[in-house]
């Protein structure tokens, strides 16, 4: 469903990810880690096809997302860190503008967005303008949205930021619901009990390099250390001097 | 490898013309909501500036048709010469204003974040954020052009024609440059990433060689009588330039003055309307072209240079303070000491936003190079003493642009750091103050200069030059009072982009304002000089030495009106000052 096929990126002089190869299949929830820095958000935005790589490829569904974009953006929801809203729409307006962008006919559009508005508990604020939203209402209705077209991939940036715990759960479950039904989701986070609780693969990244791939269990494994948390493992990890499996 | 799954998307894309109407009726949401939220909650504010807005149509209305009344009795080319100066200025304007406001839509703005990840086209993105930018970057045009058309068309006595025709002119005109400006945008961006800074330096570069050397061809070439026929023939000479037949802004001048034609009994004149319809028909040909091939570089390169812009490391600075910057802060007590901090911080913001300084330095650059002109020229008198004043009304209305553009959405600016500077043991009238003097003093400093300048190359009486400095003292308080107060008074917090908040509901009233108390100014204090040159032209026998007329041209006079000028522009800097002030303290974030 998701292929990055060596791709690497470059900051001028810098390079931000390299080599990075990485298939994840159908139905997965993936969980990128590392610290400030280390590559995470340059990933997403070349998977979500905002960077194109210096080197490689990525492909979403089979689309190459820099030779075809938008097929490739058919199949892909992004919800990044900081959601962007029109303050002029309300929320309404703004689901159906995204479902309209896709393509759906009026009265699935409409099933969609009821549904959606369900789920993420909008119905309270769907009709005030966007501009007098908080955080944590902003991100259910990006939420929303991202999912009315039922997409292939769910690409999630920090998404937890600004939700209160009720909305947290909500998602989670939704996520892991959605997951089990084929939906890929490729998310960075720095809450490791999150990764821990619902990935199936984390991968931990450092410098720009794909430092550790596989799950939790496996890189228990990999550092004979049954007993550590996921915490100390990454910090283990990530430190500059840090260990190598 | 994976094998392709699949797909459980219920989504398709769209064709080109749905993405097109989508947008559109995006658009017209935002617009229709904004006005509601308005109407709704700030009926007062509306109704003002509707008002006002009208009053500043009717007044530049009035000025433009007698302007074109005396040009008339001039020489039969001055009022193409004009139009053709006026529309080619503005069309390298609105290349430069296009391509700086669409550079921040298309590659900096969130909303084009998002846009990117939809299955959308990049050329309907670029659509999208094109008629969006051009809206923004001739609304200006829109205000000052239809007036001075309306005007010409009714001393010329034009058939209806005319007037129908002056909006398919005007937008088939403006789209020109502005795509002009969106493809030279995303070239740069795209292809000359790393060249943009250094193109952008040729270019300042380059002007400043073209400015130098013009002010120095101008500066030595004998000095000719106003008005005269000479001084008819060097103008046009100069002006010829303009007058490209190559140029939109000259199929523009034309196809306005062919449909503006009529014969003595006042009808429409067949030839000048088929002339006319075709000179549109070439604006509007043009304007397709220059759409389709900016459609087709959206194509190939919007997305290629967003991802060039994102990927680029911003050069690390060393940490230093300017000259400037040290002069300040080691200035003075610490009592002050906030306030300092404030301005080297809206100082240094300025400097590095290339935005804001490097349109400062074209437009008072290509100010001064018309000031330096002046000196080749003799002047009557009278001509001398009206054109010292009509510079002065330019000079304070190209700060009003900046005062409107610039400094009236500072402290809206600072809503997203506000958390900072509310947190700071710095009182919330010291943010105010500190915009307040940024702008008075970064305003006088060159204005006065350039009102200098000017008054010199007329050959102006050091009396005269000391009264304009003053005038322009006043105009740069007032100015600034009046953006840096209604700017306190009606923050816009949620907005991120400056050129929004100009361009709505409080910027446009800041502007109305504006040019409204430039008027009041410089039409009181030009009044006594006016009145002195006509006692002293038409003589005793038709003014009388103790009548009114003489005596409001006499000392006495003109003390009268440096009084109410003061007056006015200490009402123009404390009344909205004060309010926002007020507005201000009370203000929750």
């Amino acid at each position: 469903m998701i292929e990055f096929d060596h791709v690497t990126r470059t900051y001028g002089a810098k390079t931000a990810v390299s080599d990075l190869s990485l298939a994840i299949p159908r139905g997965e929830l993936f969980a990128l880690l590392g610290p400030n820095g280390a590559g995470k958000t340059t990933s997403i935005k070349i998977l979500v096809g905002l960077l194109h790589p210096s080197r490689g490829t990525v492909r979403i569904c089979g689309h190459d997302v820099v030779a075809d974009p938008r097929a490739a953006h058919l199949h892909v929801a992004y919800v990044p860190d900081e959601p962007y809203l029109y303050d002029k729409l309300t929320g309404r307006e703004f689901l159906q503008f995204i479902a309209d962008m896709f393509g759906m006919p009026r009265h699935l559009a409409r099933d969609r967005i009821d549904r959606e508005v369900d789920c993420f508990e909008l119905t309270e604020f769907l009709d005030d303008l966007a501009e007098s939203y908080s955080l944590g209402m902003k991100q259910r209705l990006v939420f929303a949205a991202a999912l009315l077209h039922d997409p292939d991939v769910l690409v999630l940036d920090e998404p937890m930021v600004g939700l209160d715990p009720r909305s947290v759960r909500i998602v989670k479950d939704l996520l892991a619901a959605r997951t089990r039904e084929g939906m890929t989701v490729f998310m960075s986070t720095h809450t490791l009990a999150m990764a821990e609780e619902m990935a199936e693969r984390i991968g931990i990244m450092v410098r720009g390099k794909l430092r550790f791939l596989g799950t939790v269990m496996e890189l228990r494994e990999q550092f004979a250390l049954e007993a550590t948390s996921l915490e100390q493992l990454y910090l283990e990890l990530t430190s500059p001097g840090g260990s190598k499996p | 490898m994976i094998s392709r799954a699949t797909p459980r998307s219920v989504g398709r894309l769209l064709s080109l013309d749905e993405e097109s109407r989508l947008f559109f009726r995006l658009r017209i949401t935002l617009a229709w909501e904004t006005v509601g939220v308005m109407i709704a909650g700030a009926r007062l504010r509306l109704s003002l500036v509707v008002l006002l807005s009208c009053l500043f149509w009717a007044a530049l209305y009035g000025l433009f048709v007698e302007a074109f009344s005396f040009l008339d009795s001039l020489h039969a080319d001055v009022v193409p010469l004009l139009f053709n100066a006026f529309f080619s200025s503005l069309m390298v304007m609105l290349v430069f204003s296009m391509a700086i406001l669409l550079y921040s839509g298309l590659y900096c703005s969130a909303e084009a974040r998002l846009l990117l990840t939809l299955p959308v086209r990049a050329e309907a993105i670029f659509a999208h954020k094109f008629h969006e930018s051009m809206w923004f970057a001739s609304w200006g045009f829109v205000l000052l052009g239809s007036p001075m058309l309306v005007a010409y068309g009714v001393v010329r006595e034009s058939a209806w024609t005319y007037f129908v025709l002056i909006l398919p002119f005007m937008l088939a005109f403006v789209t020109i440059p502005a795509a002009v400006g969106g493809i030279a945008c995303m070239a740069l961006v795209g292809w000359l990433p790393r060249l943009r800074l250094h193109a952008l330096s040729l270019g300042i570069t380059g002007a400043a060689i073209v400015v130098l050397w013009l002010g120095w061809s101008f500066m030595s070439q004998p000095r000719l009588d106003a008005m005269s026929a000479a001084w008819f023939d060097k103008t046009f000479a100069r002006l010829a330039v303009t007058e490209q037949k190559l140029f939109p802004s000259w199929w523009l001048s034309s196809g306005l003055l062919e449909a503006a034609r009529t014969d003595d009994d006042g009808r429409l004149v067949s030839p000048g309307l088929s002339e006319a319809v075709k000179f549109l028909a070439l604006l509007v040909a043009n304007a397709l072209v220059l759409q389709l091939t900016a459609t087709w570089l959206a194509r190939a390169a919007y997305r290629k240079g967003y991802s060039h812009l994102a990927g680029e490391v911003p050069a690390r600075r060393r940490h230093r303070a300017g000259w400037l910057d040290s002069l300040l802060l080691g200035s003075g007590t610490g009592v002050r000491r906030p306030l300092r901090l404030l301005l080297v911080k809206d100082l240094r913001i300025f400097r590095r936003d290339i935005s804001q300084w490097s349109q400062f330095l074209i437009f008072f650059g290509l100010l001064g190079l018309y000031f330096v002109n002046l000196g080749s020229f003799n002047y009557h008198n009278t001509y001398a003493s009206m054109i010292g004043f009509l510079n002065l009304a330019v000079v304070g209305l190209i700060l009003s642009t900046f005062t409107t553009r610039f400094v009236y959405p500072m402290i809206s600016m600072e809503g997203r750091r506000f958390w900072i500077l509310g947190l700071l043991p710095v009182h919330r009238d010291q943010i105010v103050w500190s915009k307040f003097l940024f702008s008075f003093v970064g305003g006088l400093l060159p204005c006065a200069m350039l009102v200098l300048l000017s008054d010199s190359m007329l050959g102006l009486s050091w009396r005269l030059i000391a009264q304009h400095e003053y005038c322009c003292l006043l105009l740069c308080l007032g100015l600034s009072g009046i953006a840096v107060g209604l700017g306190a008074w009606m923050p816009e917090l949620r907005e991120s982009s400056p050129a929004k908040i100009s361009a709505g509901f409080g910027g446009t009233l800041c502007l109305v304002l504006s040019s409204l108390f430039i008027m009041v100014v410089v039409v009181v204090a030009a009044l006594p000089n006016h009145m002195f040159l006509l006692s002293r032209a038409l003589g005793p026998t038709v003014i009388a030495p103790d009548g009114l007329l003489a005596w409001a041209g006499g000392p006495w006079g003109t003390a009268l009106s440096l009084v109410i000028i003061s007056a006015v522009a200490l009402a123009a800097t404390i009344a909205p000052l004060r309010t926002g002030l007020l507005a201000f303290r009370r203000l929750e974030v």
